[in-house]
């Protein structure tokens, strides 16, 4: 049982890692949209995996939210935000294609390596995945700062959520409730506002590309 | 101890003003007047809560002591209460032409919002919805910045909550963490996240795990708290948005993200030692020491001026709390004096901008003239600033800096105290250049809206008397603080 569940926690967490590579190389915003659907999906079906497992009956209920607000709401929200105003491609990245997958790797590694002393302490089946949570953690980190188009920046920090979200549940299976709700509705209204701005900044720019966001570098 | 009225005093108060903001649709002035008098109420609860905390006691309140108000708590709730209820008065910059009850009424409401939900984050017991709540300052105030719809303004409020949001999001990993190496040492506690049980637990954590978090939390609230080389949103937002809302970012919202830092660091501390969170914010305080000095020399608009300057001083408190017991206390009373001598400065720069209408430095010149009482408001509250006596920030400079040399930290100290001279003779220049000269064309003489300086005048003294006197109440506050953190 104890085997089982550490590799549905190993495959789980992968899953969601892979999901957050798609972004470097493919090109796209509805491709982006869908891999971040899919990672939401992965990583509620993990968190009630290891409800299951872990014998937490709360996180069967996070599942459902995490399903409901990132694989369904959030996703149908930015595609109406992508087909106002995008043209499907987007322009090339500060950073080339194979630089960034060797940048990921990097990351993956150093991930590795920060997630060492948290590993050596845990005595949780789930341990393993914790360096992909990490690793997840600092490719969403370089997506957002790599991109030059509003809507893959907020993508980027979407994953982000997901990246902290998929250490919560595999180091401590979960964070108490409250504070479960209480960053969810953050979460949510966050995404509002930066939805609202993303109609601002193609209203008042014309663009959805940040690198018209040049008036203030100074 | 149990003190449920005076936290529902303290808090209660914003939630009705933005309740009934929402709901009161006519002409501004009532709602302006039930926002003034939360403001007021607010006040007087944190004033209490600030006495009673003289004592030592810590105050709970709320299902399983939820809320919990030591003096820590006191000092920075009272700090937001002064500030909100100073800008959340009519602000004349405020509101392009008279007649806008629709802008000031979002103003109204996400500012009271925005006030609620700092002092939530400094007054809850629980780190993991303290996150929460510095997460909600984010959104609301992120809402109010392009409340004058402008490119520039637009830009600022996206790279505000972008950057804003992905710090915050790297704070709520490190409290994680932090909740990870609590429950692999002693099991899943609905209480576990509660700064009071971290606090005794904390010797028997894994230092190596605290310090991973210790770094995700000082990047998370130091993106926050304008620490560079997090701050590149800061100088933007703060010198777009509305003046009264710069005034709340700058004077108390940078003060709540410190809050965070310096519990945090205690946690960590207490488990490790200080030596290691001590050199992360010494780097951290110098760099942004630095970047706000040598930009204040380069700026050229006066908004953005004070937001390097934000940097600067931001700088300054993480640099004061390495320089153990001494160094704490002199922090504290630099973030005091701080919020008092940014929020005033701010809500004057509205005024000169809204006369001027430039923010622009070689813009604005014959000040002195032109506006006979702002002018020298905002030269005493800039001058403050510069850490000139007799005003509050000169002591709490001298005492950081002292305590800098005298805890062995020659060379830190010595570097801050260059920066922070390269600074002094930037913002001279620049404020000399906008006091005296002719008044550009077309800029109308005379004050308007004298009652409107009754407030900022007393901050002036206020700002004075914490200089040459440094009442009892404050002193001895914040020396329980140093103490109850430093030990």
């Amino acid at each position: 049982m104890q085997g089982l569940f550490s590799q549905v926690a190993v495959m789980g967490s992968s899953g969601v890692l892979l999901c957050g590579l798609i972004l470097l190389w493919r090109r796209g915003v509805a491709a982006y949209i869908t891999a971040f659907t899919w990672q939401s999906v992965v990583l509620a079906a993990l968190t009630a995996a290891v409800g299951y497992f872990g014998d937490d009956p709360q996180l069967y209920a996070v599942a459902v939210l995490l399903l409901a607000i990132k694989a369904v709401a959030i996703p149908r929200l930015l595609r109406r935000v992508a087909q106002r105003f995008t043209a499907g491609r987007e322009p090339a990245p500060y950073v080339n294609t194979g630089t960034s997958l060797v940048v990921s790797g990097l990351l993956v590694l150093l991930a590795h390596a920060a997630a060492r002393p948290l590993e050596a302490i845990a005595d949780v089946p789930t341990r393993a995945g914790m360096p992909m949570a990490m690793g997840l953690l600092f490719i969403s980190l370089f997506i957002i700062v790599s991109r030059k188009m509003a809507i893959t920046q907020v993508i980027g920090f979407l994953m982000l959520e997901n990246a902290i979200a998929l250490l919560a549940v595999l180091a401590t299976y979960g964070v108490p409730l409250i504070v479960e709700l209480g960053v969810f509705l953050d979460a949510l209204m966050g995404f509002l506002v930066m939805q609202i701005f993303l109609y601002d900044i193609h209203d008042t720019f014309s663009s959805a590309d940040v690198d018209v966001l040049k008036r203030l570098r100074h | 101890m149990e003190a449920t009225l005076p936290l529902v005093g303290l808090l209660a108060p914003w939630a009705v003003s933005a309740a009934l903001a929402w709901t009161l649709r006519g002409p501004g002035r009532l709602a302006g007047r039930l926002t003034a008098a939360a403001g007021a109420i607010s006040l007087c609860a944190a004033a209490w809560l600030w006495l009673n905390a003289l004592g030592g006691f810590a105050f709970t309140a709320g299902p399983g002591a939820l809320f919990r108000v030591d003096g820590l708590s006191a000092l920075i709730a009272g700090c937001i209460a002064a500030v909100a209820g100073l800008a959340m008065l009519p602000w004349p910059g405020m509101e392009k032409g008279p007649a806008d009850p629709g802008r000031s009424r979002v103003f109204r409401i996400f500012g009271s919002l925005f006030t609620l939900s700092m002092l939530v984050a400094v007054t809850i017991n629980n780190v993991a919805l303290m996150w929460v709540a510095i997460e909600a300052t984010t959104i609301a105030s992120a809402i109010l910045i392009p409340l004058h719809r402008s490119k520039a303004s637009v830009e600022a409020s996206w790279k505000y909550i972008l950057i804003g949001s992905v710090g915050i999001a790297l704070a709520f990993a490190g409290t994680v963490l932090a909740y990870f190496d609590f429950v692999s040492r002693l099991g899943r506690r609905e209480d576990a996240l509660n700064w009071t049980l971290l606090m005794e637990v904390a010797p028997t954590l894994h230092p190596d795990v605290l310090r991973l978090a210790f770094v995700f939390l000082l990047v998370g609230y130091g993106t926050k708290a304008g620490l560079a080389p997090m701050h590149t949103w800061l100088p933007d937002a703060h010198s777009e948005a509305p003046a009264p809302l710069s005034a709340m970012m700058s004077g108390v919202l940078l003060a709540v993200a410190q809050y965070a830092i310096i519990r945090w660091k205690a946690v960590v501390d207490a488990a490790g030692g200080p030596a290691f969170t001590n050199q992360v914010l010494m780097a951290l305080g110098l760099l942004s020491i630095a970047i706000g000095a040598l930009s204040l020399v380069r700026q050229q608009n006066y908004k953005r001026l004070l937001a390097y300057s934000s940097v600067e001083h931001s700088g300054l408190i993480c640099l004061g709390l390495t320089f153990g017991p001494a160094g704490v206390f002199a922090s504290l009373l630099h973030l005091l004096n701080h919020s008092l001598a940014k929020s005033m400065s701010f809500l004057l720069a509205g005024r000169i901008l809204a006369r001027y209408h430039s923010s622009d430095v070689d813009r604005v010149s014959g000040l002195v003239r032109t506006m006979p009482a702002t002018g020298p408001l905002f030269a005493a509250g800039v001058l403050a600033l510069m850490g000139l006596p007799p005003f509050g920030l000169f002591v709490s400079e001298f005492l950081l800096f002292r305590a800098g040399f005298a805890s062995g930290h020659v060379m830190a100290a010595a570097a801050a105290l260059l920066l922070v001279g390269v600074g002094f003779v930037g913002l001279a220049g620049h404020l000399a250049r906008m006091l005296h000269g002719p008044a550009p064309d077309g800029v109308e003489a005379g004050e308007r809206g004298w009652w409107m300086l009754a407030p900022l005048a007393m901050s002036v003294i206020v700002m004075v008397a914490l200089g040459l006197l440094l009442p009892d109440v404050v002193a001895r506050l914040i020396g329980r603080i140093a103490e109850a953190i430093t030990t």
